[in-house]
């Protein structure tokens, strides 16, 4: 288990690859600025073969064992395609951290998770099922399996902190208020948040990093098996974005739930992430750990590192 | 050009057809959710308190001003004939079949209407909707639900109210300013509702028409208000956008079907 305040090797070799791509800019710059006839390099990210599938498993994990979560050939487009011919596999305990550039498609991915949209083509398996073809009370059922961090915690203007993460147990579950309050708090405390000083305020009286908490809370609150997150630090200071990272790993960490987190945060993503699929051009162009990330010689890539 | 022309005209016919089959199944869905667990009791009492009694002082405002506007206007035309006795007939005629309706329809449609239209656009845009789904609701039988079976029980209601508060009103200025007696007054309303007969025996034809038509009125403005907050997009500009179509459309609606129940009824009752 490596130390969270500590950086990592991947983060060192992160760092390193920021620098060389900053001096590279640099040079670029200083080159056009001296008009010295050197081509810019094309920014176009690296096509995938047809088909190709982003799956990656740890040694340990079973070889016939079934992935949690899989696309098979994913497309789906609304005016303009969003996404071509995307296959990924996420097995058990292990985070997928999508990222890519803004408007490439990787919010859509969790929406077709989460079944909020269904793909022209290919298959969308939860547990070895295929949630496309399911009703929509079916759909329902296979979503309560799962916790949604928003972006902008979406919690509910009109409800407390405390009937916010009571909702999902209210909603299905036949708990009693004295077990409902047990559970609320259990999982408010387990999010670093005093259940006394918090559950009676409104969504408008918490603070940015506060609100993700409640939401992630609120997502834990049904014990689920995946956790699905988007941007869950964009909008958040430094500081506050270190301590939800540090709090998703210890979901992953402590409860083993299967994790996708969207984010354009590539030190949070290399921090959290298991694996790392990058989307661009409504593929999926990259696959793998940080580490092999850090290591990879595609230039789009290597551009994507240093651009942020 | 005038293909062009066509093709456009074409495409906007397609999406009025289109705006009107979403509203249908918006509605169908809505009153299908009234009749299947889980019933969102508390939610419905929390629409009605804020739909009705939240617009009790505006539609009393109005009834009342409206009663007493139509009893002056009145007085002139009566004079003429020397028929000024029949002032509360003419009052409790335009406040229960017309007047009472509408004007509590308007008033709702623009206090309730932009309301629902905005909280249920801002919920679309911050994400909440979406959070709703994800955690196992669906967002028509939690929000949509509560809202229908709220306006369609508390439109009728305020129209009631409204109604009464206008008779009074129209009592106040006959008395004080045209002469006539609070028991003439009192005897023309009665007269009023009872020439248009009864159905089975005790239901005034009047008051079918007048509370038929905030009926339709109510479920006109709660289809209206959360289909646009529904389909709210682009931030919070689209949520004003979606407030102000609400109230437009609602309000049109209004106008044009209460022109159409009129006629139904008074083909169908055969009423004066």
């Amino acid at each position: 288990m490596k130390d969270d305040d500590e950086p990592s090797a991947a983060e060192q070799a992160f760092a390193g690859r920021v620098r060389r791509a900053i001096r590279d800019e640099l040079a670029a710059d200083k080159a056009l600025m001296l008009k010295t006839p050197t081509a810019p390099a094309p920014r176009v990210p690296r096509q995938t073969p047809t088909g190709m599938t982003c799956s990656v498993r740890r040694s340990s994990t079973p070889v016939n064992a079934s992935p949690v979560i899989a696309l098979e050939r994913v497309s789906l487009a609304f005016e303009q395609p969003v996404l071509e011919d995307v296959s990924l596999e996420i097995y058990s305990g292990e985070t997928m951290v999508i990222v890519g550039e803004s408007g490439t498609g990787k919010s859509t991915i969790l929406k077709l998770i989460l079944r909020l949209l269904t793909p022209d083509t290919g298959r969308v398996l939860i547990k070895g099922r295929d949630i496309v073809t399911l009703s929509f009370d079916e759909a329902m059922l296979v979503r309560q399996q799962m916790g949604m961090v928003f972006q902008g915690a979406a919690l509910f203007d009109s409800m407390s902190v405390f009937e916010n993460v009571a909702y999902p147990l209210r909603e299905h579950t036949s708990m009693t208020d004295d077990e409902i309050e047990a559970r609320v708090r259990q999982k408010l405390e387990y999010v670093d948040l005093h259940p006394d000083h918090v559950m009676n305020l409104l969504p408008s009286e918490l603070s940015g990093g506060m609100k993700k908490r409640v939401g992630i809370a609120r997502g834990l609150a049904n014990n689920p098996e995946i956790m699905l997150y988007d941007e869950p630090t964009s909008g958040l200071d430094p500081l506050t974005t270190g301590t939800i990272t540090r709090l998703i790993m210890k979901l992953q960490r402590e409860l083993g739930v299967t994790s996708v987190v969207v984010s354009h945060d590539i030190r949070s993503a290399n921090r959290m992430g298991s694996y790392i699929a990058v989307v661009a051009e409504e593929r999926i162009v990259f696959c793998g750990t940080p580490e092999e990330m850090a290591a990879s010689e595609d230039r789009y890539i290597q551009d994507f590192l240093g651009g942020l | 050009m005038a293909t062009l022309l066509f093709e456009r005209l074409n495409t906007q016919a397609k999406l009025a057809v289109f705006a009107v089959q979403e509203r249908a199944v918006l509605a169908w869905n809505a009153i299908r959710f009234m009749f299947v667990r889980p019933f969102y009791a508390a939610d419905v009492m929390e629409q009605m308190d804020s739909i009705g009694v939240g617009s009790l002082f505006i539609v009393v405002l109005t009834g009342f001003f409206t009663g007493m506007v139509l009893a002056l206007q009145s007085k002139a035309s009566l004079a003429q004939f020397g028929e000024t006795a029949i002032i509360g007939r003419l009052v409790t005629a335009s406040m229960i079949r017309e007047l009472g309706p509408v004007l509590a329809g308007l008033m709702v449609a623009g206090r309730v209407g932009s309301g629902i239209a905005a909280e249920i656009g801002s919920m679309r845009v911050t994400e909440q909707i979406d959070a709703l789904n994800t955690l196992g609701t669906d967002p028509i039988k939690k929000l949509v639900t509560p809202r229908l079976i709220a306006l369609l029980v508390m439109m009728p209601v305020l129209t009631i109210v409204n109604d009464a508060v206008g008779v009074i009103g129209g009592n106040l200025i006959s008395t004080v300013f045209v002469r006539v007696p609070s028991s003439v007054y009192w005897r023309g309303v009665w007269d009023q509702i009872a020439i248009d007969g009864f159905t089975w025996r005790y239901l005034p034809n009047d008051f079918i028409q007048g509370l038929a038509k905030p009926f339709v009125f109510g479920g006109i403005i709660a289809i209206t208000a959360c289909y646009h907050g529904l389909n709210t997009t682009g931030g919070t500009e689209g949520v004003g956008q979606s407030t102000t179509r609400t109230v437009v459309v609602a309000s049109v609606s209004i106008l044009v079907v209460d022109y159409f129940m009129t006629q139904l009824f008074i083909g169908a009752l055969n009423l004066q």
